[in-house]
């Protein structure tokens, strides 16, 4: 009975194929004809059964009349919608009355910074302002000079004699000696 | 009077959808009705699923051309129906359908108390099915029609044809043990 190849019930694929598995039962019940007249009584109750979907319907004899005007009907009931709801909130948004001014709290006006943190009115000096300051020869050997007479002298040997630092002859600095045997550099 | 092209059109594509449901209840009916009697296993039950699926099909008639394969969505349509009406209704006696049974069997060539033992024993099969985990039973009693093959018993369940055979085989294995069961 069962000839379709491609049915897994024909492939015999189970250990259990056969009476045991109540497959022929299955198939017996499967094959059972229709009864009869069951194509006519489902078209009767297709007949029967509501055509339209439709929620909403006009009355059987205002729809024959119009039937030929429903796209002028149809506009004309949309442009009632589209008045009545612009019209509610017309209504709706003139009646309301403008509430009292509330408390206004004045903020002090925040320093624009970038990174939180300001200058406190710094202003940066560059060091380059004054400019170098150029040295000329004379007076680097001037300078020099003054190095030289800068130096300390050298200590005076203490008397063998015993006699006070004092009353010793006040020895003459070898510098004077130098600058007095050394021709000037000035002119 | 002019009659306008929108009411034309919208006549002629009613007509249209009307044949096409009415070339289905020809072609489907008695298959539905088969698909509907192995769950039900009543025959108003089963033809009362059948006119409510057609009626379904009415109700979405629109989508009628979107459907690639009518029989396979009709069966589909009219399994969830009898899913849905076995779900709440009472589990139906055993006595039930031993005389359903012996009442639509065929008798040709069988003896009253041949047609009688036939029926009680194949009453005790159905009496097995019905003890199955539901996803083995569908696939089972799905099996059994010729006119679907494995992927369309996927695509009415939906789910794969792998599972529709690991299915049918857990489905036959449990089926023997407890035929067994009954005759020990």
């Amino acid at each position: 009975m069962n000839s379709n190849p491609h049915n897994a019930m024909n492939s015999g694929s189970g250990p259990n194929s056969g009476p045991n598995s109540g497959d022929d039962t299955l198939r017996l019940i499967a094959g059972l004809p229709a009864p009869a007249g069951l194509e006519e009584r489902v078209h009767k109750a297709l007949r029967a059964a509501p055509r339209s979907g439709r929620i909403l319907a006009w009355p059987a004899g205002f729809r024959a009349k119009t039937a030929l005007e429903s796209n002028w009907m149809r506009a004309a009931a949309a442009a009632a919608i589209v008045f009545v709801v612009v019209g509610g909130g017309w209504g709706v948004y003139s009646r309301v009355q403008p509430g009292p001014a509330g408390k206004v709290i004045v903020m002090p006006q925040r320093m624009p910074s970038s990174g939180g943190f300001s200058g406190a009115g710094a202003i940066r000096t560059p060091a380059t302002i004054p400019g170098p300051k150029v040295t000329d020869q004379g007076t680097k050997g001037a300078r020099e000079q003054g190095t030289q007479t800068a130096k300390k002298p050298a200590a005076p040997k203490k008397a063998a004699t015993g006699q006070h630092p004092a009353s010793a002859p006040t020895p003459q600095p070898a510098v004077s000696q130098q600058s007095a045997t050394r021709p000037s550099s000035r002119p | 009077m002019e009659i306008p092209t929108s009411a034309v059109n919208e006549e002629a594509r009613r007509r249209a959808e009307d044949a096409a449901i009415s070339a289905l209840v020809d072609q489907y009916a008695g298959a539905l009705y088969r698909v509907a009697y192995s769950v039900l296993r009543n025959p108003s039950d089963a033809e009362d699923a059948v006119q409510e699926a057609f009626l379904r099909v009415l109700r979405h008639r629109d989508t009628l051309t979107e459907v690639r394969n009518h029989r396979v969505w009709l069966i589909r349509i009219v399994w969830n129906i009898v899913l849905d009406r076995k779900r709440r209704a009472k589990t139906r006696p055993e006595t039930d359908d031993v005389s359903e049974l012996a009442r639509v069997l065929p008798s040709t060539g069988l003896s009253a108390e041949e047609l009688a033992a036939a029926a009680q024993h194949h009453a005790r099969v159905l009496a097995c099915v019905e003890q199955l985990p539901a996803k083995e039973r569908e696939v089972l009693l799905l099996s059994a029609f010729e006119e679907l093959t494995s992927v369309e018993i996927a695509a009415v369940l939906g789910i794969t044809e792998s599972s529709v055979r690991s299915r049918l085989f857990r489905a036959r294995n449990l089926m023997a043990e407890l035929i067994n069961h009954e005759r020990h």
